[in-house]
């Protein structure tokens, strides 16, 4: 579930949902900036600053050790220049690595909470104690950088299931943490995983022990608050023996007129017949009509199968941010893994998104299919970059892959890249995209009929998309549609 | 270490009757250009499917001028079993006395370079530009002979224009050939190669293509290299309105091959056809890396490419198309699909799309597989046996690319010839 339809649960106001259709002019919604004291990290990138975050969170010395390994490696990568993205240069020493909201020692109830923070989170619509219950949603607020109340964990801890920030299982699980930490996302993997390795923050810890089915949906916020602090969460997810979770994702942030980076990782581990399926609805600050400010996300998503039939399915729809470059991928490392991959993306006015899937069949009789929707409006670029490996022993390997784009004015652009590596003969692999335009007939048909034109447009892309809308959880689906619509605003006419 | 060597070499291949001062600026910017770059690496996007070693593990210095005896009995297989207009260079250079360029109808010129440079330098001139990248500046620097075509407005060459590559190198060396075909408003013609031989030589061939407004030609390229042979080679192509241009290669030959083409589509109505076929086995590789970039309106891209390999051998296909803002109207497909018949064979394919144009058309699609168990059977339940039925669902995975390249009947099946005795020496042919 998103916060849109947190929103409304909450106290927001009655014409929140008409003002996201038809567009109230107020600009970017959740763009507000909570005061906050906050106990920051100086402006800047050195060991020091990877030992000052280890030390504020007292961590143990192998994460500390862990931590600065991946800066020593970080220090000597170059940050990728191959997609197909225009990034003004980064300065890495003029961001706050670290800040957390003051706190004297972890809030017991929440009355302890700071009512700041709580003020925040009811703006933000998510819901504490009896909205908690009401949404049916287990909630590990990420404020900033250091969670602050974890909801439902009491009832999650009857069966068994951890589901807590990253701080805290590095304190209660350290022998989790450290055999899984990095096993999908090396430290030296990317430039970004390698910042987010060294310097990262909070973030979520799920682990789901054997043949245990996750009752509920669990769902993180994260919201980046302090001005300039990048956020660099870390999730690591790991579903054991015939485990089954589903895990969602939303996004909010304040409105700036700096870029802000945020390079999170995120880790699944499946093991044999486990399923996981993790949605992500992404709806960061974009950046106004002539591309200032917004959020740059860049992401680095892995899952492994690493047991026979385990399953993961990443489902996402990715709306916001400046610039999006983000693949989140499935290693089908057991034999008869299965991976998945749906994916809306929407480019408006000036953002830029280069994103896609790596399917790395690496055992027996893997499949895996790849569906995704490319939208381009205004200015905005986007770029479907995908990559279908077969290893020499993936005997029977197995996929699919469909990608469209929809184009919606004549200052867009659609791009498609490919690569598919065949080394098993026995490999049946399928690719096929294409690219159109909302047709003129289309339009005017709808418009026959009454409908205004926005809401043509919108009933238009969510056919496009309906193939990946379905594949989210339902309160999800509902609320993607919406932000679709408001996505797409004043694209045309 | 190797550069250097190649620029010593192009201190001695300035050909003795020396050459006019925009060719030698041209050479020299050329070898410049290449000494700076070097051989393309992997760390390039577009090479990072290819493996250069064979070419960069030694040097390849350019053949000698010194004529070669290849006998018309060793060239006569490969020719078209039809009236033609016949250029055979031989190891890069043009060998009159295997040639017959027979009788031109008048507004055609048909010719070697080292003619051209004499009669009609502007069309040796036309076909070399500022800036061009790795192997086609080494080219430039060192070309030493190649074939010119230049059909008149309003002219058709009837009969088609077949051009022999044979090499015969002896020791590693590398024939440079550069080529141009100009095609001028409502001009037609057909253009043949091939290119075959025998030893460990390196053909690095350039071609300029230019066909005006409602001009056609159609150029078939057919490699049959031996065994050991390396062979790049760069077609760049112009198109103005209602311009056609129709291209089938048929990559079966040498250890490495690549080819580049680059189509630029610069006028409304202008069309496109790249269609192809790689048959691969040993260890064999092969790379076809089409470009396409509609500059214009209402242009056209049709591509199919289909890959046979076997063995250990490695195909690569690198398909690109990209429409400019204001294309309109752009309808382009792209086509790769690809049969593995071995556990060790292996394929890269990415077929991308670029388009920053909304009134488009465009799709592509890609394919690996092996054949199809339910085909074999059914086969074999009509009592074929299973090599048979294997040889006979491979040829007609390929035969279905030549068969819709639009090629006249004569060609047709000359081309067909060519798969068919690929197919004779598959594991287990007839």
């Amino acid at each position: 579930m998103s916060d849109l339809a947190m929103t409304e649960r909450a106290d927001a106001p009655p014409d929140t949902l008409d003002g996201l259709i038809k567009g109230t002019g107020d600009g970017y919604k959740y763009g507000f900036v909570t005061d906050i004291e906050a106990d920051e990290a100086p402006p800047g990138l050195d060991e020091g600053t990877v030992r000052f975050i280890s030390a504020k969170k007292g961590e143990p010395a192998w994460l500390l050790e862990w931590r600065l390994k991946a800066f020593h490696r970080w220090q000597r990568m170059a940050p990728p220049d191959w997609a197909k993205l225009n990034i003004a240069p980064i300065d890495y020493q003029a961001s706050t690595y670290y800040s957390a909201p003051k706190a004297n020692s972890g809030p017991k109830s929440l009355d302890e909470v700071d009512p700041e923070l709580l003020k925040t989170y009811e703006k933000l619509g998510i819901p504490l104690g009896e909205r908690a219950a009401l949404a049916g949603v287990a909630v590990d607020a990420v404020f900033d950088s250091v969670s602050v109340a974890t909801t439902y964990k009491d009832k999650l801890a009857d069966l068994g299931i951890i589901f807590c920030s990253f701080g805290e299982a590095v304190r209660e699980h350290p022998d989790l943490v450290r055999r899984y930490l990095g096993s999908v996302v090396p430290q030296g993997d990317n430039f970004f995983a390698a910042l987010n390795s060294a310097v990262f923050s909070d973030g979520s810890f799920v682990y789901v022990p054997p043949g245990v089915r996750c009752p509920m949906e669990l769902s993180t916020y994260f919201r980046i608050n302090a001005a300039k602090s990048g956020q660099f969460e870390r999730t690591l997810l790991i579903a054991d023996k015939g485990a089954y979770v589903s895990y969602l994702e939303g996004c909010t942030a304040p409105q700036r007129d700096e870029n802000q980076l945020h390079a999170a990782v995120v880790e699944l581990v499946a093991l044999e017949d486990a399923e996981i399926k993790y949605a992500t609805v992404q709806n960061w600050y974009p950046g106004d009509e002539n591309g200032k400010g917004g959020i740059y996300n860049f992401v680095t998503k892995r899952g492994a199968c690493r047991g026979d039939r385990a399953k993961i399915s990443w489902a996402q729809v990715e709306t916001g941010s400046a610039i999006t470059w983000k693949y989140p991928s499935c290693l089908l490392e057991g034999d008869g893994s299965v991976g998945a991959f749906y994916s809306v993306a929407i480019t408006n006015n000036l953002q830029q998104a280069d994103t896609g899937t790596k399917m790395i069949h690496i055992g027996r009789d893997t499949s895996s299919t790849i569906i995704s929707k490319g939208i381009s409006a205004g200015r905005g670029q986007n770029t479907y970059r995908g990559q279908v490996k077969v290893m020499p022993r993936a005997e029977g390997a197995r996929n699919y892959t469909q990608c469209d784009s929809l184009l919606i004015g004549k200052k867009c652009g659609a791009h498609t890249v490919p690569y598919i590596e065949v080394r098993h003969p026995s490999a049946k692999v399928e690719h096929e995209a294409t690219t159109s335009k909302i047709s003129e007939d289309q339009m005017f048909y709808c418009q026959q009929r009454g409908l205004t034109q926005e809401d043509a447009l919108s009933l238009i892309v969510n056919g496009f998309c309906k193939e990946v809308l379905k594949e989210l959880p339902m309160e999800f689906a509902v609320e993607a549609q919406k932000l679709l619509a408001v996505s797409l605003e004043g694209s045309v006419g | 270490m190797l550069i250097t060597q190649e620029s010593a070499s192009y201190q001695d291949a300035v050909p003795p009757g020396g050459q006019p001062p925009w060719l030698a600026r041209h050479r020299a910017a050329g070898m410049a250009r290449f000494a700076a770059e070097g051989y393309p690496k992997r760390s390039q996007e577009a090479w990072r499917f290819t493996d250069l070693r064979p070419l960069t593990a030694s040097v390849f210095p350019p053949a000698p001028p010194d004529p070669v005896a290849v006998d018309a009995a060793t060239v006569a297989p490969h020719r078209l079993p039809c009236p033609s207009h016949r250029l055979v260079l031989v190891n890069g250079r043009f060998a009159p006395a295997l040639s017959d360029i027979g009788v031109l109808p008048e507004g055609v010129w048909l010719g070697s370079v080292t003619d051209a440079l004499r009669e009609r330098p502007d069309l040796v001139a036309a076909s070399l530009a500022e800036g061009e990248a790795s192997l086609a500046a080494l080219n430039a620097a060192l070309f030493a002979d190649g074939f010119v075509l230049a059909v008149e407005a309003g002219v058709t060459l009837e009969a088609p224009v077949e051009v022999i590559h044979y090499a015969d190198m002896g020791a590693p060396a590398a024939a440079h050939v550069r080529n141009r075909m100009v095609v001028g408003a409502g001009g037609r013609a057909t253009v043949i190669e091939t290119s075959t031989g025998v030893g460990a030589g390196w053909l690095n061939t350039v071609t300029v293509v230019t066909v005006a407004t409602g001009g056609a030609l159609r150029h078939v390229q057919l490699q049959r290299d031996a065994a050991e042979a390396i062979h790049t080679s760069v077609v760049r192509g112009d198109l103005a309105g209602d311009a056609r241009y129709e291209s089938f290669s048929l990559m079966a030959g040498g250890r490495l091959s690549r080819r580049d083409i680059q189509v630029n589509l610069g006028g409304p109505g202008a069309s496109v056809a790249l269609n192809g076929a790689y048959l691969l086995r040993g260890s064999q590789e092969a790379t076809f890396a089409p470009v396409v970039t509609h500059a214009a309106p209402h242009c056209r891209t049709d591509e199919v490419v289909k890959g046979v390999m076997q063995d250990r051998a490695h195909g690569v296909f690198l398909g690109t198309v990209r429409v400019h803002p204001g294309a309109d109207g752009t309808d382009a497909r792209q086509l790769n699909r690809n049969l593995l018949l071995s556990p060790t064979a292996w394929v890269d394919t990415k077929p991308e799309l670029e388009i920053l144009a909304d009134d488009v058309k465009c799709s592509h699609g890609a394919t690996v597989g092996s054949l199809d168990e339910a085909s074999l059977f059914y086969l074999q339940a009509r009592g074929i046996d299973p090599a048979t039925a294997r040889l006979m669902l491979v040829e007609a995975f390929a035969a279905d690319v030549i068969d819709g390249a639009g090629l006249d009947e004569p060609i047709r099946d000359h081309v067909h010839g060519h798969l068919r005795s690929w197919l004779d020496g598959l594991e287990g042919g007839r």
